[in-house]
């Protein structure tokens, strides 16, 4: 095809001036999360040249109303710890082994019907499953128990065990999704040269795909410690946000409270007053997830690309 | 180790593994039954005489006349409790004066469950707040109230710990006037309220009446739509062209990179945050409005569902066959037409699933709103609106009818009438979703 010269010019110059608006919207696009970490830690860094950090991490004293507040927020930390190593310890093991039945053993039909319900369970709001938690599960706990051995007096059925038993099943499909996909990259080649070596399914899933597929499952374990940690509406509502470190430390039946739910909690009477220390602290809080969710990802990333190249290396 | 032992331990494990899967499906099912049951329970009720007294009164629905004959022969039915209450506040002050001490309280607590099962008394001065105008509108409530007048509620510590009893508070006025309320309440229920299965569809569209006692939830369905909406407005084109750009024209190099891994630590940020990034940056640096609007809210939820619909789009671009593409190129199309003609529409199932999953996510998502969009207090919120004044919305306001509202447990029915109507509105987007990746993947195979 035989075009002017003054045509391909334009033609050039609009491609160019295309693909500068497309750089541009995209970059939007993409730097936003760079203005979330500017925007929070522009309202954290006034709490820190305030107030001492050392406090804010190791002193349990968290009395933001008082005169003058204190704001340690030890005992949040470990609460929101707490809530999200038990929620992931609980959802690991049944997360793998349903990732390995829906891509090892079951038929792909059944598969099929499957996919809808993990994509239902993940697709549930938050706040239906803190709804769930206080008005069937808290109720349910409470009346437990008398019928736990040692006749256990369970206080309020809203507690750290009630949180991470919840965030454990909203975890549940991200840990399931991102293990199976893991599992299924392991390849054929790797299934087929197990079985002629005669193994059995389990043999092969245990010894050969598992530890192929450990990185994806790692970072699909990761995933779901981001969920469980970033999650704010089931920990507001479920678990009882008393600003305690539970005695002792692995007492789930207490309640405690998490650095999302403080956030989202405080920060309607706190933000009447913006720029108040108590306003401040909530915006370091935010800071202290979003570098949380930043240590994941690295990580995660971390992982893959080790994959990666070993896989690469032969 | 032995043949039979591995054959064992091989089988084992398929069980162990189809039981985590039946676990999640167990899971799901948990958390749906009772918020469906329940749930429809706010649309399908046994509505009684009070109900549709109130319809009329608040809503101005239903049939005057019906509802007046019906009312004066409720009436009818009413007066001996009354006219047995009358006589026994008459011979109170006559009784020997121990008896009036163990009797009085539990009167008044007899008085004042009549007065909430039925409704003020006539003639009394009609009360300010709407919820003490009318009795029970719902049987279930009504059957509650009634359980409340007939027993006393006492804790036995006999056992070494606290147990619920219920004592029957009869024996105590028999030989009273007031004995035979009891009898009457019990059995003549049925005429006293005359209850009768209601279908409320307008629960989805009515506005509520005294904080949620009566009435609907019109506004914070309408709220969730206008975020919803607006969020999707203001990420879908961002993250259409984004994807665009990712997959067809962005070269490798640090750029794209850097570019690629802002998009998936946007993607890891905790909900609550972007809560705190909007009141940070859009309401107290750009002032986009004076406190929390709906716009606020819905650019904060857009920024949420960005890293969603910019993957989906990718992977949808990227689907497309590459033939489609050179063909295209052959034909002469510049890059430009390329795109908007040959590859986004072959792409665009693909993009609309993705779309549908991030609305259902928009919709349900809390955290986000507490600070930029969401107030607990409901009212219509109209179109022209929607850039200055915030507005109720079903997750926030679910939040808030089951932990701040002064009467939890009287308005559960409205609790999870609102979380199954969010639950179905994410669930029907999901199902559309689903559906659509069906068709395409039949599409595909030919």
């Amino acid at each position: 095809m035989i075009l002017s010269s003054g045509e391909q010019t334009r033609r050039k110059v609009y491609n160019w001036a295309g693909r500068c608006v497309l750089f541009a919207v995209t970059s939007v696009a993409a730097l936003a999360v760079l203005a979330i970490i500017l925007f929070i830690a522009r309202d954290a860094l006034p709490f820190f040249s305030g107030n001492d950090a050392g406090t804010f991490l190791f002193s349990a004293a968290w009395y933001p109303a008082h005169e003058p507040p204190q704001f340690g927020a030890a005992a949040i930390f470990v609460g929101s710890f707490l809530v999200t190593g038990t929620a992931v310890v609980l959802a690991v093991p049944p997360g793998i082994f349903a990732a390995i039945c829906m891509s090892d053993i079951l038929p792909f039909h059944v598969r099929q019907v499957l996919k809808p319900v993990i994509e239902m369970l993940a697709a549930i709001p938050s706040v239906v499953y803190g709804f769930f938690a206080l008005a069937v599960v808290a109720p349910f706990l409470q009346g437990m128990g008398r019928w736990l051995p040692g006749n256990f007096e369970i206080a309020s059925g809203v507690n750290a065990l009630t949180a991470s038993v919840i965030l454990g099943v909203m975890a549940l499909p991200t840990i399931v999704s991102v293990s199976e996909d893991a599992l299924q990259a392991a390849g054929r080649e790797l299934r087929e040269g197990s079985y002629a070596l005669g193994a059995t399914r389990a043999e092969t899933l245990v010894k050969v795909v598992l530890p192929a597929a450990v990185s994806g499952i790692f970072s699909a374990v990761l995933l779901g410690i981001m969920r469980a940690l970033g999650e704010t509406m089931v920990v507001w509502m479920a678990s009882g946000n008393a600003a305690q470190i539970p005695k002792p430390w692995y007492n789930l039946l207490q309640p405690v409270r998490t650095l999302t739910a403080t956030i989202a909690g405080d920060m309607g009477e706190a933000d009447q007053m913006t720029g108040s220390a108590h306003y401040h602290v909530l915006f370091a809080m935010g800071f202290c997830l979003l570098l949380f969710s930043f240590a994941c990802n690295l990580a995660g990333e971390w992982i893959v690309a080790r994959q990666r190249r070993r896989l690469r290396g032969g | 180790m032995r043949m039979s032992t591995r054959k064992m331990l091989d089988r084992a494990f398929t069980a162990g593994s189809c039981l985590a899967v039946a676990l999640m499906a167990l899971f799901l099912l948990l958390v749906l039954a009772p918020i469906f049951v329940q749930g429809a329970g706010a649309y399908v009720f046994r509505g009684t005489i009070e109900y549709r007294r109130m319809m009329l009164g608040e809503f101005e629905r239903g049939n005057e006349l019906r509802v007046a004959q019906e009312w004066s022969e409720v009436q009818r039915a009413r007066r001996p409790i009354y006219e047995a209450m009358a006589a026994f506040e008459r011979e109170l002050p006559d009784l020997p004066a121990a008896r009036r001490k163990e009797l009085k309280p539990s009167f008044k607590a007899v008085r004042e469950g009549v007065e909430s099962l039925l409704g003020p008394e006539p003639g009394a001065p009609l009360p300010a707040l709407t919820r003490k105008i009318y009795g029970q509108t719902r049987w279930g409530g009504a059957r509650e109230k009634l359980s409340d007048i007939l027993f006393e509620e006492t804790w036995d510590y006999s056992g070494g710990e606290g147990r619920k009893v219920l004592v029957p508070r009869q024996p105590a006025f028999e030989g009273t006037a007031l004995a035979p309320v009891f009898p009457l309440l019990q059995n003549g229920l049925d005429a006293l309220l005359r209850p009768r299965l209601t279908f409320y569809p307008r629960f989805l569209t009515d506005g509520s009446v005294d904080a949620h006692f009566f009435g609907g939830i019109g506004p914070e369905v309408l709220g969730t739509l206008y975020l919803a909406l607006g969020a999707m407005l203001i990420a879908v084109p961002l993250g259409i062209v984004a994807a665009v750009y990712f997959q067809e024209y962005a070269e490798a190099g640090p750029v794209l990179t850097f570019l690629r891994s802002c998009v998936n630590t946007l993607a890891g940020v905790p909900s609550v945050v972007f809560g705190l990034f909007g009141l940070a940056f859009f309401i107290n640096t750009m002032h986009v409005s004076q406190g929390k609007s709906v716009l606020a809210g819905a650019l904060t939820l857009a920024l949420l569902v960005l890293p969603t619909v910019i993957r989906s789009s990718e992977e949808a671009i990227a689907a497309v066959p590459r033939a489609y593409k050179e063909g295209a190129l052959a034909l002469g199309a510049g890059q430009w037409r390329t795109i908007l003609t040959v590859i986004l529409p072959a792409a665009l199932p693909g993009i609309l699933t993705g779309i549908v999953i991030s609305m259902g996510r928009a919709a349900g998502e809390t955290a986000p709103i507490i600070f930029t969009a969401a107030v607990s207090v409901g009212r219509l919120v109209g179109p022209a609106d929607v850039l200055t004044q915030p507005t109720p919305a079903l997750s926030w306001n679910l939040y808030n009818l089951c932990t701040e509202h002064e009467a939890v447990d009287e308005i559960r029915h409205v609790q999870y009438g609102m979380a199954a109507t969010l639950v179905l509105i994410v669930l029907a987007l999901n199902l559309a979703a689903i559906l659509i990746r069906a068709r395409v993947a039949k599409r595909l195979k030919g």
